[in-house]
């Protein structure tokens, strides 16, 4: 027998999930903690991930906000006297006149990558998750863009766009149009990171979001059928609904990973022409080594913005968790 | 009953690839030794090296003119290679545990020196006298020397006889500003492309720009002068006009290169690292004229041999003969095509007629500028990420060239400021 | 009637792939063709008069490097599923006080810019004496993976009916026997998810490469690649010939890893 789960049990578990969250006060307690407290036996099970994120990621953390409020030039960097200089470096970031695009970029990429990205890997999900000869191979070929290395998947998509010699444009100009200057024209730079940026999203919410189909158990599927409802009510009534825990971490990871793309941008237009496909990650990146004269600070305090960001973001995962529970 | 045979193979397999790693990096590691082991017998140690050189293998002429110079010492030379445009942050992230020996791209050497991460000559000893002067001065801040260029290049203006005798153009005519447009409006209409170069929004494109804007009689501390804009404007109209095109945003110079290779284009400006390239295919280079006549001032590339800072300060005094080894005749400038940094070099390798050191590249390099010439030191970075940012946004026609010019020099102003 | 019909998916199916896969076709492409027509204007579809030089190139240097960049891709993933699992659980289904600020630590911990992580782990396995390892690449690797396993594993398990683990405590399993009998096997589609983000990640990872991996005599493919770029010229027959090259043997492990799951799921069906 396949371990049946119903819609109670996964709703049941997300009551106590996030009753747990809200303080201990309204939690129930548990049969199992026989042996040992149930706490404990947790924290044992983290411990280890725990002490790794003690050593690895404290650390980096530390030291990136520490950058941000010092004035660092590359001698204090490496002497370690910098003077403290408290929102300094965030004012600074903030009145700079990239400020205005590199948001507005940051935004436009992030939420158009996810809106495409996402919607178009449900999509294919739900068409691989028929059963046909080849599924499981065409799948997996959906995954290759992933093995290239980003410098090289960002290169052929820079070579296909090119203005000269590209076979986007040349393709154009058979149908009568006319070039494009995709990569270096400012109405159209932000444009062709997207649609790079788009490709190399797919196979990852592709992936997770068949996981997510298949963690449906076909009962709810027989059941819905026996009902007489349609292909298209099934889907929007019962697969969408019951998608949503996994929706929504993949949402949230793609937009955590969307926030920091780097390499795509940074080797297919570097940000520009001007500021024109400037984003946060990549106006750090500038301030920091990728320009001409390193500015640690500044560009930890638009790393930090970054993260501020995606800060705001796991509070809204957390609260729609919360309303998915209320629902 | 399953999951503890999974593991095993799981095991196996990780044993296995191990096991195959292990004899991999003996292998790799024995090759090493070996060079080392001829060495080392004198006195030596292990010294580190880092360059700039990462498509140059172990069979390379620039490593064999490493080896020959360990060989020489009784020491060992431990290379690495490292994209160029990562030298910066690689030596900054490595500030505990520096390399002995580190090349960097001539204008990033005031950038170190000035973050207290190399030695000056008077430290580590280093014998400069026989540098020539215009070269050595990139790696000059404030009167001490951080370095010395292991050779230099420069940049000049390739064409293609077949395009141009096609078109009707006559090489000799190509004097000035006016003239070298004039050559590429006949190309164009000839049914060709004009120019080729490189106007990425990176060092490289400043790199390119600058015989034009020095050539302009423009100067790096003013980007917003009148002759600066003419200069900008020069690139930007012939963008415009079609008789560039629109992908020099977007080339590097090799990108650029590989334009050029299709036969299509009239000329090209690029470094004298493809001499060798231009004299298979016998392509022509001529210098980059001034505005009205003459020569432009081409900037000089090419990296520096630097000695980095070391807690054991014993070890400059062996470093410093390691850069002297690369440095004296010519041996470590042939390895790398470039022109040799000492006069006496340069004239022994135009007379062996050396790709990329020819009795041409010679002469262009002596009439070459470093970019960080005029005492600009580190605010060369400043000013140049700003007059890059400007060509895109003229070349982009996301502004008109003197605005985009005007642009940058706020920003340069604000920076400098600060 | 039915077999048209699964037909007409499959060619569809075949058709997305396609368009899924230009790009790839045109780093083959690219691969292929002549120094001099790269870039011709218009482009050839088709590499008429093939150039094999990268490919010359890429077999006689590459091997070393893709075999390290294999150990280092499974080495990452058997770390970070040992990591991230139970804490996985735990977060699901222990529900400890304070994890939920475990888990949006993580969230936030991917956030930090990847040059600070470097930065940060240069020193750390500096005075561990495990730079230019392939053990410092797969720890370093490691942590591009780990929040991300954190969160999936707490994702997916949070859907395991509590029935089904009180059963198992009625049956005298102590919390670690439930966790590897039960929660593992079960979980085998999370775990393979995440095994697969964690290799493709490992495997293309480049910054930790080149920062903590610069002088090692056991380098990955991405810094394979760096063979064929020079401080002023790239060759990109050999570049793109060496994406070709490397990512043949790793399609291969995609294509069976597929397989694999989908048979195991329906064994799983079977199972108990």
């Amino acid at each position: 027998m396949r371990i049946a789960k119903t819609t109670n049990t996964v709703d049941g578990d997300d009551v106590g999930r996030v009753t747990g969250q809200a303080g201990p006060v309204t939690r129930t307690p548990r049969t199992r903690s026989a042996r040992l407290p149930s706490h404990l036996v947790a924290w044992a099970f983290l411990a280890p991930v725990v002490l790794y994120l003690a050593v690895f990621y404290a650390y980096p953390l530390g030291r990136n906000v520490d950058l941000s409020f010092r004035d660092y030039t590359l001698r204090s960097f490496i002497d370690g006297t910098a003077k403290f200089s408290g929102f300094d470096n965030y004012v600074e970031v903030i009145h700079s006149p990239t400020f205005v695009p590199a948001l507005t970029n940051t935004a436009v990429f992030t939420f158009v990558s996810i809106a495409f990205q996402f919607s178009i890997g449900l999509a294919l999900a739900v068409f691989f998750f028929k059963k046909f000869p080849l599924a499981a191979t065409l799948r997996a070929l959906f995954l290759v863009p992933w093995l290239l290395p980003l410098l090289v998947s960002a290169s052929v998509w820079a070579w296909m766009l090119n203005s000269e010699s590209g076979i986007v444009n040349s393709g154009l100009e058979h149908l009568g149009m006319h070039q494009i200057n995709w990569l270096t024209s400012p109405q159209w730079a932000l444009v062709s990171v997207l649609i790079a940026n788009i490709w190399i999203g797919i196979p990852f919410n592709l992936v997770l979001m068949y996981s997510g189909l298949q963690s449906i158990p076909g009962e709810v599927y027989e059941a819905a059928s026996l009902d007489g409802a349609s292909k298209w009510q099934v889907f929007w009534r019962i697969t969408f609904p019951l998608l949503r825990p996994v929706s929504a971490i993949t949402i949230l990871l793609g937009l955590v990973y969307t926030l920091k793309v780097f390499d795509i941008i940074w080797i297919m237009t570097r940000g520009g022409p001007g500021n024109s496909s400037v984003t946060f990650a990549i106006w750090s990146y500038r301030l920091g080594f990728g320009g001409g004269s390193p500015d640690l600070s500044p560009a930890a305090a638009v790393a930090n913005l970054l993260i501020l960001v995606a800060f705001a973001f796991g509070l809204v995962y957390i609260r729609m968790q919360r309303r998915l529970v209320e629902l | 009953m399953k999951t503890p045979n999974k593991r095993l193979r799981i095991v196996a397999l990780l044993a296995l690839g191990a096991g195959l790693a292990g004899t991999l990096s003996a292998c790799s590691a024995s090759t090493t030794t070996s060079a080392a082991s001829a060495t080392t017998a004198a006195a030596g140690g292990t010294y580190t090296l880092w360059d700039p050189y990462p498509n140059r293998d172990a069979t390379s002429t620039w490593a064999v003119a490493i080896d020959a110079c360990a060989t020489q010492l009784g020491i060992t030379i431990k290379r690495n290679s490292g994209n160029t445009g990562d030298t910066v942050k690689d030596l900054t992230t490595a500030a505990s545990n520096l390399p002995d020996i580190a090349m960097v791209d001539n204008p990033k050497v005031s950038t170190l020196a000035d973050a207290g991460l190399l030695t000056t000559a008077a430290e580590n000893g280093l014998d400069v006298s026989s540098i020539s002067a215009n070269i050595l001065s990139a790696g000059v801040l404030n009167g001490e020397t951080y370095g010395v260029p292991v050779g230099a290049n420069t940049l000049g203006l390739y064409y293609n006889p077949t395009v141009l005798a096609a078109a009707g153009v006559d090489i000799a005519t190509v004097k000035d500003f006016a003239s070298l447009t004039a050559a590429l409006q006949k190309v164009v209409a000839s049914g060709k492309k004009g120019i080729t170069f490189s106007a990425v929004g990176t060092e490289e494109g400043t790199f390119q720009f600058l015989p034009w804007f020095w050539g302009a009689g423009a100067d790096l501390t003013k980007l917003d002068s009148d002759k600066s804009i003419a200069a900008l404007q020069l690139w930007t109209d012939w963008v415009k006009n079609g008789l560039a095109p629109n992908s020099v945003l977007q080339n590097t110079q090799g990108t650029s290169w590989d334009e050029f290779k299709t036969g299509d284009y009239g000329f090209a400006e690029n470094g004298s690292w493809f001499q060798g390239d231009a004299d298979t295919n016998k392509w022509g280079v001529i210098q980059v004229p001034g505005v009205s006549g003459g020569t432009a001032p081409a900037p000089t590339g090419g990296e520096f041999i630097t000695i980095p800072v070391q807690k054991d300060t014993s070890r400059y005094a062996t470093s410093a003969k390691i850069v002297e080894c690369l440095t004296n005749g010519s041996a470590g400038a042939t390895a790398l095509g470039y022109v040799a940094p000492t006069s006496a070099g340069a004239q022994a390798q135009a007379a062996a007629t050396t790709a990329g050191a020819n009795a041409f590249w010679v002469k262009a390099v002596s009439d070459a500028k470093p970019r960080t010439a005029d005492n600009l030191g580190t605010n060369y970075g400043i000013i140049s990420e700003q007059l890059y940012t400007a060509m895109q946004n003229a070349l982009s026609g996301a502004m008109s060239a003197s605005d985009a010019l005007k642009a940058g020099q706020i920003a340069v102003d604000a920076k400098l400021k600060k | 009637m039915r077999k048209l019909r699964a037909g007409t998916t499959t060619l569809i199916g075949v058709v997305l792939t396609a368009v899924m896969l230009f790009p790839l076709y045109w780093m083959v492409n690219v691969s292929l063709t002549q120094p001099t027509m790269l870039r011709k204007d218009p482009p050839s579809l088709f590499p008429f008069d093939p150039t094999f030089d990268g490919y010359r190139a890429v077999l006689s240097q590459q091997g070393p490097y893709l075999l390290t960049s294999l150990i280092v891709g499974l080495g990452t993933v058997a770390l970070t599923v040992a990591l991230s699992a139970p804490a996985g659980y735990a977060l699901a289904k222990l529900r400890p006080r304070g994890g939920g600020t475990v888990s949006f630590i993580f969230l936030i911990a991917q956030m930090i810019p990847t040059i600070i992580m470097a930065m940060g782990f240069y020193l750390i396995f500096n005075s561990w004496g495990i730079l230019d390892t392939p053990w410092g690449l797969i720890l370093a690797d490691s942590t591009l993976a780990v929040p991300f396993g954190v969160l999936i594993f707490t994702a997916f398990m949070s859907g395991i009916p509590g029935e089904l683990l009180a059963a198992a405590h009625v049956d005298g399993a102590g919390p670690w026997r439930t966790f590897r009998s039960i929660v593992m096997p079960i979980s085998r589609n999370s775990v393979v998810t995440v095994a697969l983000f964690t290799f493709l990640w490992a495997w293309s990872d480049f910054m930790y490469a080149s920062t903590l991996d610069r002088g090692g005599s056991l380098q990955p493919i991405t810094m394979g690649i760096y063979r064929y770029i020079g401080n002023n010229t790239q060759d990109w027959n050999a570049i793109m010939a060496t994406a070709v090259v490397a990512s043949i043997p790793a399609t291969f492990l995609l294509v069976i890893a597929q397989r694999y799951v989908a048979a195991g799921v329906t064994a799983g069906a079977l199972k108990d």
